[in-house]
């Protein structure tokens, strides 16, 4: 029963020496260089949106998917819809209702949280497949709604211009400043999906997700449960859409439409669909290749579909897991001999096993 | 009244469409417990396939073999290169198709282009009409997509539970282990159930492409109205395909026609309805 791919342990060995301080060391790697990345980039109007800040808002919203997936067990493809919601959220207030930014992000974290509650109230009844199948289709069906509805969303025309505002003496319209302020969201979301999971409420998520029949016979109440885990996914969706919302100045069905929801699993895929911080580490892969791949292909979906097979097909772990893939190997090449002795000492113990199952049986 | 039994009456031909491209899905999902989500994709292979074989033979009847062919092939294709070693972990299949038509939706882009196409067929078929008691004239291309979508939903339903096919189907729906133990060769039914089932899509995209445009995002809308189809209606049942997509097709036509805005909205609601009262959907057995 327990035998799922990717199922976070609760009980987690003793970790010691290098496997204990290795991820504390990469985290600072990754921190740093993501710190530094400003200047040891050599054209930074370039890689600053079109790299850095489009992998961060892609890494956050990749961020909710895999948190539903690992630590509840369910796989959302409307995630992008819900920041979808937020961002026309703040579309709608900014634009239509010409009222400041900082009200207008409210509102988008609100509906997008709401969104992701009602997405819950439909499609968390049902698990697996169902799940899957129920969220893609409400995920394109906002999107058919979003390029249709003229008074609400302005259709395919979209909602524009949505400026970055000031704040005192942080100006967001100077690109390396948004960077650092959507770099600063991403690691609160990370930080606050890591707090979440380590808490009583993710260790009993956990519980539902490995076992919820139990878990409901212990009391639990599994549905408002798998909600709440749908709203808490649902509001680090948002800040993600209010981050795209930024990041294009406009918000139209684009945002919601079947590409991007396949860019966001395709990213959550690559990195891992297991762990929180792999998806930053997909969705640096994917916003290179898309704007690389142009230098040599026009193909560019092709060629992102076939590296989300082989991915698929070959490293279902994604980039996070490689490490423990090569960790794996290693440790079993040195166990070889170990594994020869205990062998030799498995033979010796069989006849012992097979009296104890005699004496239970004679016992009923 | 005449304009309520016309729209009712367009709803049930889009119904027949939506009905073939759904059926191949839940065919698929009824045995192998999989859902292939590369099944936009074959309606869209499926009507362009036939588009190019039609204008370049002038015969639509070898258009759609064609397609049929085509695509059935390419499910062969999908599922012995890609599915088959991961029979068992449904979401891993789901995602993976769901690549797969990723590449597709490109790599059709590129060969076919964004301009809306449709499949040539006779052009005195094409505005001939029947005069219906009650509505008056009607288009009887339409009529005869109602009458091919029926024949085939029966052929499928009576398949299943008439011949010596069918039963080794159910047998296998049931216990694949114990059908196998009997001798049935059960990856072989597996992979002519999942060809079937692709080649019924691309018919299906034929037989649509024929009424409606084919175009780049059609793969994406087809998929989305199947699934919801199939939801709506109980996944792995033929009966229940029929009647989500007459459900489906009814509310869609209905809506468009009164508040159009909102006709994906209330096909939506009809889903989360459906799910509300029986989470198996209408025809489904409880797993």
């Amino acid at each position: 029963m327990n035998n799922q791919p990717y199922s976070g342990s609760i009980l987690r060995p003793q970790r010691t020496g290098l496997a204990k301080w290795l991820p504390i060391a990469l985290g600072a790697v990754v921190l740093i260089l993501a710190l530094a990345f400003p200047y040891i980039v050599d054209r930074p109007r370039f890689w600053l949106p079109n790299i850095g800040i489009r992998s961060l808002w892609l890494g956050v919203i990749a961020m909710s998917l895999v948190f539903l997936n690992r630590y509840v067990g369910l796989l959302s493809l409307a995630q992008v819809a819900i920041a979808g919601v937020s961002a026309y959220g703040v579309g709608f207030v900014v634009v239509q209702l010409e009222l400041p930014f900082l009200v207008g992000a409210l509102v988008g974290i609100v509906a997008g949280t709401l969104a992701a509650v009602i997405v819950g109230l439909v499609a968390a009844r049902t698990k697996a497949i169902y799940f899957l199948m129920i969220t893609l289709a409400i995920g394109q069906v906002f999107y058919s709604w979003a390029s249709q509805s003229i008074e609400v969303t302005n259709a395919r025309r979209g909602l524009a211009p949505i400026n970055r505002p000031e704040f005192g003496p942080i100006d967001l319209a100077n690109i390396q400043t948004f960077y650092y302020f959507a770099l600063l969201l991403a690691i609160i979301c990370y930080l606050l999906c890591r707090y979440v999971t380590s808490s009583t409420f993710g260790l009993t998520l956990q519980g539902i997700r490995d076992a919820p029949d139990r878990m409901r016979a212990l009391g639990y109440n599994v549905f408002g449960y798998r909600i709440a885990a749908m709203a808490f996914a649902g509001f680090i969706a948002s800040i993600g859409g209010i981050l795209i919302a930024l990041d294009r100045n406009q918000v139209d069905p684009n945002v919601v439409s079947l590409n991007s929801t396949l860019d966001v699993l395709v990213v959550a895929v690559i990195g891992g669909i297991g762990s929180l911080g792999g998806v930053f580490a997909g969705a640096l892969v994917i916003t290179m290749l898309s704007n690389f791949a142009q230098n040599f292909t026009e193909r560019y979906m092709t060629l992102t579909g076939l590296v989300f097979i082989l991915v698929l097909l070959f490293a279902p772990t994604g980039l996070a897991g490689v490490w423990q893939q090569v960790r794996r190997l290693v440790s079993r090449r040195r166990n070889a001999q170990a594994e020869q002795e205990s062998l030799s000492g498995l033979t010796e113990q069989q006849p012992r096993a097979n009296t104890q199952k005699g004496t239970s049986n004679e016992a009923d | 009244m005449a304009q309520i039994l016309g729209i009712a009456l367009n709803g049930l031909t889009l119904a027949a469409v939506y009905f073939m491209v759904a059926s191949g899905l839940t065919l698929i999902f009824g045995l192998m417990r999989v859902i292939t989500l590369a099944h936009g994709t074959s309606y869209l292979l499926g009507g362009y396939i036939g588009y190019v074989a039609a204008r370049e033979t002038g015969n639509w009847f070898i258009g759609a073999i064609a397609a049929i062919v085509a695509v059935g092939l390419l499910g062969l294709f999908i599922h012995q290169v890609l599915i088959k070693w991961f029979q068992d972990d449904d979401m891993r299949v789901a995602l993976i198709t769901l690549g797969v038509s990723l590449i597709g939706a490109d790599l059709m882009l590129a060969a076919f282009g964004g301009t809306a196409t449709q499949v040539p067929i006779d052009p005195e078929l094409q505005v001939a009409t029947v005069q219906l008691p009650l509505i008056g004239p009607y288009s009887l291309l339409r009529l005869l997509v109602l009458v091919v979508a029926i024949v085939i939903g029966v052929l499928l339903a009576l398949g299943i539970s008439r011949t010596r096919f069918g039963a080794v189907v159910r047998a296998g729906v049931d216990d694949a282990q114990m059908t196998a133990a009997t001798g049935v060769n059960v990856p072989v039914i597996f992979a002519v159930i999942f060809a079937l089932g692709s080649a019924l899509a691309g018919l299906a995209g034929v037989v649509g492409g024929t009424l409606f445009p084919l175009m780049p995002g059609q793969d994406a809308n087809y998929l989305l109205f199947s699934l919801v189809v199939v939801i709506v209606g109980g996944m792995g049942s033929i009966p229940g395909a029929a009647i989500g997509a007459a459900l489906v097709g009814l509310v869609s036509q209905f809506t468009l026609v009164y508040v159009p805005t909102y006709s994906l909205v209330f096909t939506f609601t009809l889903m989360v309805v459906v799910l509300a009262i029986r989470p198996q959907g209408i025809m489904g057995r409880k797993s």
